[in-house]
């Protein structure tokens, strides 16, 4: 009887721990926490975001990881130029100058149209790269964008590409850094929030040198004849954010649409 | 020297929290940064959708009737990693929310920040950091 007594007791502290480790357990958000293998960490547990950056077996740097964006170069990709800094063909800055008279209320992306290069790397909405080596390809995921997929078989870009939101990408390896070439654009996208225009000229490339295990350089060039008279440069700086997953965001309910009046 | 209307956008950029950097449209061609209002009411629901949430909370006005109002706050993925969740504020909760106006009229606005009444801060104003921050 005391035995019976004892195992409900028993029973009953495990249930209640469980159910009290259960209620301990956050909210589920795929992952938003989880600590990420291979993370170098310092004796207080945390990713040590200065150690040197990983390589592949080949010794070429491995990108891999989740990383995101700086907040300046989505609203304005040419915030580090002088406004005469930035080479505006006419029509493109009478564009520019219409589109910033209006507060961006045009912005594709207000209406939950796909986010083009490089807007998808320089919003502060994380990106995943994927090294596959084996594969020779390079994936690249986002929230709330269609994936990329980075061709390192050495093909080469299309010469008449139907054009796209996202357009192709290639990539092949400088030293150490690794320079992606797109092309194939549709010129609907805008290359940030405050409305820098784009064509179907539009050739992006993207040079990413992992500076540590934390640090990443990314020099975009932006060669697009059409609207600009020469090719220009951003320098980004995307930062790994550690021990966490890409989290899902469907642009499901744009409520600020029919309330986007401009000025 | 960009030019002014820019130079007073960043300005205002930078006085909002984190959460509200990275919106994805225009904050100007919908909210007014310099008509601002503090707004406390009752929470009548919370939207946790992409591209904003919304906050709908009712507003008592001078004259005794009550005025609805939605305010926006960041993006669901923002705010999941500023710790904040869907359940951090519930239909019920006395809120004070500080934002800027519609330039339409409506009763909307985009809140700076978000108050319980025991005076915690909610989605906002958590952290001077991106998205994304390890916490």
């Amino acid at each position: 009887m005391r035995k019976l007594a004892l195992r409900n007791l028993a029973v009953t502290a495990a249930l209640t721990l469980g159910i009290a480790g259960l209620a301990a357990i956050p909210a589920p958000a795929q992952w938003l926490k989880y600590p990420t293998k291979g993370t170098p960490r310092g004796p207080d547990g945390k990713a040590d975001l200065t150690a040197p950056a990983p390589r592949r077996p080949d010794g070429k740097p491995d990108l891999t990881g989740v990383w995101i964006g700086v907040t300046k170069y989505m609203i304005d990709i040419a915030a580090d130029l002088k406004e005469n800094e930035v080479p505006f063909q006419p029509w493109a800055a009478e564009e520019f100058k219409r589109r910033r008279a209006t507060e961006s209320k045009d912005d594709p992306s207000a209406r939950c149209l796909p986010l083009s290069l490089p807007l998808k790397q320089t919003i502060t909405s994380p990106f995943k790269m994927i090294d596959i080596a084996a594969k020779e390809e390079m994936v690249m995921l986002y929230e709330g964008a269609r994936h990329r997929e980075i061709f390192m078989d050495g093909r080469p870009l299309p010469k008449d590409p139907e054009p796209s939101w996202y357009g192709y990408s290639v990539g092949k390896w400088d030293g150490d850094d690794l320079v992606i070439d797109s092309n194939g654009f549709n010129g609907k996208g805008w290359l940030d929030i405050n409305g820098h225009p784009t064509t179907e000229e539009l050739h992006v490339t993207e040079r990413y040198h992992r500076i540590d295990f934390g640090h990443m350089s990314l020099e975009i060039t932006i060669d697009d004849p059409k609207a600009y008279t020469r090719p220009w440069k951003v320098r980004e700086s995307p930062r790994l954010l550690p021990d966490t997953e890409l989290l899902e965001a469907v642009c499901e309910n744009n409520q600020d649409l029919e309330h986007m009046v401009g000025k | 020297m960009r030019n002014m209307r820019w130079l007073i956008a960043s300005s205002i950029l930078a006085l909002m929290a984190a959460a509200q950097l990275l919106a994805h449209h225009s904050f100007a061609a919908e909210f007014d940064g310099n008509k601002r209002i503090t707004l406390k009411g009752t929470v009548t629901k919370v939207d946790w959708r992409n591209p904003h949430i919304y906050v709908y909370l009712k507003v008592k006005d001078d004259r005794g009737g009550v005025i609805e109002w939605a305010c926006e706050g960041g993006p669901p993925n923002v705010l999941l990693r500023e710790g904040w969740t869907r359940n951090s504020v519930k239909e019920g909760d006395e809120v004070t929310i500080e934002g800027a106006v519609a330039k339409d009229g409506s009763k909307r606005c985009n809140s700076r920040s978000v108050n319980l009444a025991d005076g915690r801060k909610v989605f906002a104003g958590s952290s001077e950091d991106s998205a994304g921050s390890s916490k």
